[in-house]
């Protein structure tokens, strides 16, 4: 186009012609053009290099001035507002953790030196030294070397209530200038060393550990705010504020006043054998005890041997001597911390031992395998394989039935109902049960466990046997107290959980946290059943020591041998439920080596939360129901522990007053004689109805079978010689034999030591924290 | 047959990739550290962190396709509107005074048509740029007359007259005078005036330096502020809280900078240097990326001056070259200038860094400079491409 339109004017030039005449024209006029650009350019470029030896100047010579000069206006002119890390409240809104405002004093000596008062900065020192006892001679000297400072924090941390004099006085006297402060949260933790693992701590850096402060971090913390100052055109400055946001707050289902009595008589039992055997250690090596709703999963109390308290828990002189601290390394100190700070009820493992003998005879009432009919002879011992595998009474319980197995923890009647169901039947149930998966309890450092459990294809006959006891395989307290919690409550098993609701800083509900049932290990039956022979264990068989006073429970003992396998050193634990027909708590102690001689005793366990049970009971709305002997009434008078129904006088603590006023609840009552239910209206035994419908037998049935001679030495006959079929059984089906032989050599010798396990807990060496697991003889009771 | 010449033409063209790649890194270079110097005081303003960065990417698009219609056209059209362009863009000052223009931030400096906000001095700088490489390529010789050198000095005296009493903006004023300059200076084969006009301007700016300290000392740094401004530039720690404020702040940033800076988006100094995403963004730059993000900055502009200059050298004619050397003209002024501000070497002046500071119009004229620039780069042929 354009192209055209010129050709009108002027005649249309050949391409060679344009282009000579171009170039004509480019010599010329470039001629001098070239010079110049190159002229202007190389000024430029002058002008460049320059420039960058001027910034490389400012950032070399004056680089650290500037920074310093940047970092000091920051801080004030523009200041951080810090967030309020959320509370930690038990189900009764106690606070377990809060954040408390306290203030930084900053200096700001410019201001004094500037101040037109002559008296300001003798009146500012005579301030500072009456209201916070600061020496002053060293500020003076600060002030005289750094007229212009405007930053500098003279005391740390100061509370409120010293601060509020100070500020008064400030008004009222206005020769008092350049102090300020700065506002900073400090974590307090009212309960001290109760429940310090569960709750766990956090600094000023609002960074938790362990514990809830660990796991819900994110939802504590909030964010912080900013006052800035901020200049306008005309340089003028102006502040803004954008507010913090606070932190949420995390209520549990944690009680403190069922913390407290666990706590006290955990207490108790450790500092009660504290030097006992081994000289200069405490009572145990660990111990932990978990209260736990079954109807929920919700944790009611969980405490843990050794604790800290929380407002100091780098401090280790409880644990010990200052000469054995200032001999430890940096890492050394850590590595021990680390041990007082991890929480045994979830981060460690150990061999169930005879508790599990309640989920091998559950998977085997509830997989069919067994009738609840059977009966078993124990002779003492039994062979699995060419290996001898001894029970606890090695004289042998004779003739059993399946309540008598549960309620003697005879290893040798477990042994052939393990023949019995089978290892898949077995191992299915056991995870169904949770063994080896995490709980995903909401607490941070829970131990894993899959590494530590038996698959049934790698098992052979011996790890069967011992594993229908609970030995050979690792599992935690808190794995432990869940799976025991679907085996009383019908079967349903809750995810463990801790915090109920989260609040938002104002208080508003922001989420409600509700039971999450997670699956059905038995059912409602078989459930119904376990709770029987359960109850059987603590009215007539090893478990009878930690029935409370008044009181009916369920429960099971459990012994177990720890690594190496020298008689010496056992884990006893201790778990039981309350009331037998509807349980609303279940309770597990576990003690890991006691400082006795003699360890082997889950009376040990049983004394503790006999005691627990007794104050704790009461507190939970649960009734007694059996008549009380002189003796026990004398007891319980002496531990002030009788309520207003027994003696009419309220020697409650005030918590439960409350609770004392409410009507009753309709109790069922037991024939203290027989253990059966007792119709309130006639007083006469009665058969129960449950709710699902389905009739179950009743305890004084149970009783009767029991008493019936004739009716067990029936069973016998029905099922032969009971080692005999066990044995038959066994060496027909196991084609491990060599690996039997191993197990009989005692040669080996699998190590589930913790430290190989891929868990995410801290690997500290905790005091007990190796826990391994060996087939030599188990020892259950 | 005029296919065919076509075809041959284009084999034959060459066109500046590496310009247009400089400028492409350059922008989106500049719209990254716009975010990161901007979304701390667009977050305060405007409650959006992104305020800044929407309006440069929206002109940055605007002035890409304006940069292709540059390259697309043939540049000898503008030859022909010269004059009228050069009477546009004052036209557009005048329109500062009318309801179209508004204040803001204190300063009537924008037009507002519709949605857009438009900076007429940057319309200016192109308008005047095509206006005197039209004007001076037509004089050919003449240029060497004293009567031609005055009429561009009245030509470019009018609009530099306009910004300082309409808009009071001295600094856009400086670089459409210093663009004059240039354009003037590469085409007349003389140096004598050119070095004696340099040392006399020197000497007027040393005088202006003198008189600005007596009156300071006299009025106790009261005078009217570009005084101020030089008494600032001269001693920045005294008037840390008043007039040096924003220099000396911007030195903190390089210093505190160091050799390798922060990192990108660490910068401190960005929340306290009043709208740091403009004049003073190199400073942020050299705080977060350091002094070697700085002087990567400065050889990319470099690097763009240069081919510039290599496209002026080999332009196929006088009204090409000049259009070229206006527009490396434009560029160098405002780099050296702004960068010599930051850090302190010279007093300062409002001029902002090409492409990365924030300012729309700027961007969608300096794009259309580039475009002109690409576009007489096409009609170098290969065989001349040499000649540089």
């Amino acid at each position: 186009m354009s192209k055209k339109k010129r050709g009108k004017r002027r005649p249309p030039l050949t391409r060679e012609e344009r282009l000579r005449k171009e170039h004509r024209e480019r010599r010329k006029l470039f001629r001098s053009m070239k010079e110049k650009l190159f002229w202007f350019v190389g000024i430029v470029f002058i002008a460049f290099v320059l420039l960058g030896f001027r910034i490389v100047y400012i950032s070399k010579e004056k680089g650290d001035e500037y920074t310093k000069q940047v970092l000091l206006h920051q801080q004030y002119d523009s200041r951080t507002l810090p967030f309020k890390r959320g509370e930690i409240l038990d189900a009764g809104e106690n606070k377990l953790a809060y954040s408390e405002k306290v203030y930084n004093l900053i200096l700001d000596a410019n201001e004094i030196n500037s101040s037109k008062k002559e008296d300001a900065l003798s009146e500012t020192m005579k301030a500072l030294s009456t209201y916070f006892q600061i020496d002053t001679t060293e500020v003076a000297a600060f002030i005289k070397d750094n007229p212009h400072s405007m930053y500098r924090v003279i005391k740390k941390r100061i509370s409120y209530d010293i601060v509020e004099p100070f500020l008064q006085a400030k008004e009222e006297n206005k020769s008092i200038c350049g102090i300020w402060f700065e506002e900073e949260y400090k974590r307090k933790y009212p309960c001290g060393t109760m429940a310090s693992a569960l709750i766990g701590f956090s600094g000023t850096d609002n960074n938790g550990q362990c514990g809830l402060e660990k796991y819900y971090d994110d939802t504590l913390n909030g964010s912080n705010g900013r006052e800035y100052g901020y200049f306008t055109e005309e340089s003028t400055l102006e502040r803004t504020t954008i507010p913090a946001r606070d932190g949420d707050t995390l209520v549990t289902s944690l009680d403190i006043n069922l913390q407290n009595i666990v706590e006290k008589y955990m207490d108790g039992f450790v500092a009660a054998h504290r030097g006992e055997y081994r000289e200069g250690e405490d009572g145990v090596k660990n111990m932990g005890i978990i209260m736990m709703n079954p109807k929920t999963g919700e944790i009611l109390a969980m405490a843990d041997y050794p604790n800290f308290d929380l407002n100091d828990p780098y401090d280790m002189t409880k644990f010990l001597s200052q000469g054995e601290i200032d001999a430890m390394d940096e890492e050394a100190r850590l590595d021990y911390l680390n041990g007082i700070w991890r929480n045994f009820c979830i981060s460690d493992t150990y061999e169930p031992g005879s508790v599990a003998k309640s989920m091998t005879i559950a998977a085997g009432l509830d997989s069919g395998a067994l009738a609840g009919t059977e009966s078993f002879f124990c002779g003492g011992k039994l062979t699995v394989s060419g290996h001898e595998i001894k029970c606890h009474k090695h004289s042998g319980h004779g003739m059993v039935n399946l309540s008598q197995a549960l309620e003697q923890s005879c290893n040798v009647a477990l042994m052939q109902i393990g023949e019995m169901e089978g290892k898949d039947t077995l191992m299915k149930y056991l995870y169904n049960f949770n063994m080896g998966l995490k709980t995903n309890i909401d607490l941070s450092g829970e131990a894993r466990t899959d590494s530590l459990v038996y698959k049934p294809e790698n098992m052979v006959a011996s790890d069967l046997a011992i594993s229908t006891f609970g030995q050979g395989y690792n599992v935690s307290m808190i794995q432990m107290v869940s799976a025991f919690c679907s085996i009383v409550n019908g079967g349903k098993y809750y995810q463990p959980h801790l915090v109920t609701e989260i609040r938002d800083s104002a208080g508003t509900t922001l989420k409600k946290i509700e039971p999450r049932m997670l699956k059905q290990t038995i059912s409602a039956t078989t459930s119904d059943t376990m709770r029987e022979y359960l109850t059987n264990v603590c009215l007539k068989g090893t478990g009878k020591t930690a029935v409370p006073a008044g009181y009916v429970i369920g429960g099971k003992t459990g012994t177990a041998e720890r690594q190496p396998r020298d008689g010496i050193n056992y884990v006893m634990s201790f778990m039981g439920f309350a009331p037998v027909d509807d349980p609303q708590v279940v309770i597990y102690c576990v003690i890991d080596r006691p400082n006795v001689e003699d360890q082997p005793h889950s009376t040990l366990a049983q004394d503790v939360v006999k005691d627990i049970l007794t104050e704790a009971l009461p507190y939970l709305h649960i009734y007694r129901t059996e008549e009380l002997t002189e003796e026990q009434i004398r007891e319980l008078e002496e531990k002030n522990l009788l309520s207003v129904s027994e003696n009419g006088v309220n020697k409650q603590d005030t918590e439960t007053t409350e609770d004392a006023q409410e009507p009753a609840e309709p109790v069922n009552q037991y024939d203290p004689e027989t253990g059966a239910l007792i119709d309130p209206s006639t007083g006469l035994p009665v058969q129960t109805e449950e709710d699902d419908g389905t009739p179950s037998s009743d305890l004084g049935g149970l009783i009767g079978i029991e008493n019936d001679p004739a009716k067990a030495l029936d069973d016998d006959s029905r099922i032969g010689p009971p080692n005999a079929s066990g044995l038959g059984g066994s060496s027909g089906g196991n084609s491990g034999i060599g690996a039997g032989a191993a197990v009989g050599a005692g040669d080996l010798d699998v190590d589930y030591q913790q430290d190989n396990s891929p868990s995410d807990t801290q690997q500290a060496p905790s005091p007990g924290g190796e826990t391994t697991v060996d087939f030599g003889a188990g020892v259950g009771f | 047959m005029a296919e065919r010449r076509k075809k041959k033409v284009k084999a034959e063209n060459f066109f500046d990739f590496t310009l247009l790649f400089t400028v492409l890194f350059l922008i989106l270079f500049g719209l990254v550290v716009l975010y990161s110097v901007s979304s701390y005081e667009a977050n305060i303003k405007f409650g959006d962190g992104m305020h800044y960065l929407k309006n440069q990417s929206k002109a940055t698009v605007l002035g890409l396709v304006a940069m292709v219609f540059a390259v697309v056209i043939d540049y000898h059209i503008w030859e022909r509107f010269a004059f009228a362009a050069y009477v546009f863009s004052l036209g557009t000052i005048f329109l500062i005074l009318t309801p179209l223009g508004r204040e803001f931030n204190g300063a009537r400096r924008w037009i507002f048509i519709g949605p857009l906000s438009i900076q007429p001095a940057e319309i200016v700088k192109v308008g005047l740029i095509i206006f005197l490489a039209a004007l001076i390529a037509k004089m050919g010789k003449g240029i060497k007359t004293g009567s031609a050198f005055w009429t561009i000095l009245g030509i470019t005296a009018v609009p530099c007259f306009l910004l300082l009493v309409i808009t009071r903006n001295l600094s856009s004023a400086l670089i459409v005078a210093g663009i004059a300059a240039v354009i003037l200076f590469m085409a007349d084969p003389s140096y004598l005036k050119y070095i004696l006009s340099a040392v006399a301007v020197a000497f007027i700016a040393l005088l202006l330096v003198m008189n600005a300290l007596s009156k300071s000392e006299k009025m106790e740094g009261k005078g009217d502020f570009r005084q101020a401004r030089v008494v600032a530039w001269l001693h920045p720690e005294e008037f840390e809280e008043e007039s040096s404020f924003q220099t000396i702040q911007g030195l903190y940033a390089i210093g505190s900078g160091g050799m390798f800076g922060k990192g990108l988006g660490e910068s401190i100094q960005k929340m306290k240097l009043p709208e740091a995403q403009n004049d003073m963004v190199f400073s942020i730059i050299c705080e977060e990326l350091g002094a070697f993000g700085g002087i990567c900055v400065i050889a990319l502009f470099a690097l763009l001056i240069y081919r510039c200059m290599l496209i002026a050298i080999n332009a196929p004619d006088a009204f090409g070259a000049l259009l070229v050397v206006g527009v490396m003209g434009h560029f160098a002024l405002q780099v050296v200038l702004n960068i010599a501000v930051v850090t302190n070497t010279i007093p300062n002046t409002g001029v902002t860094l090409p492409f990365i500071s924030y300012g729309g119009t700027s961007v969608v004229f300096l794009l259309c400079e580039i475009g002109i620039v690409l576009n007489v780069s096409m009609r170098i042929r290969k065989q001349e491409q040499l000649a540089g």
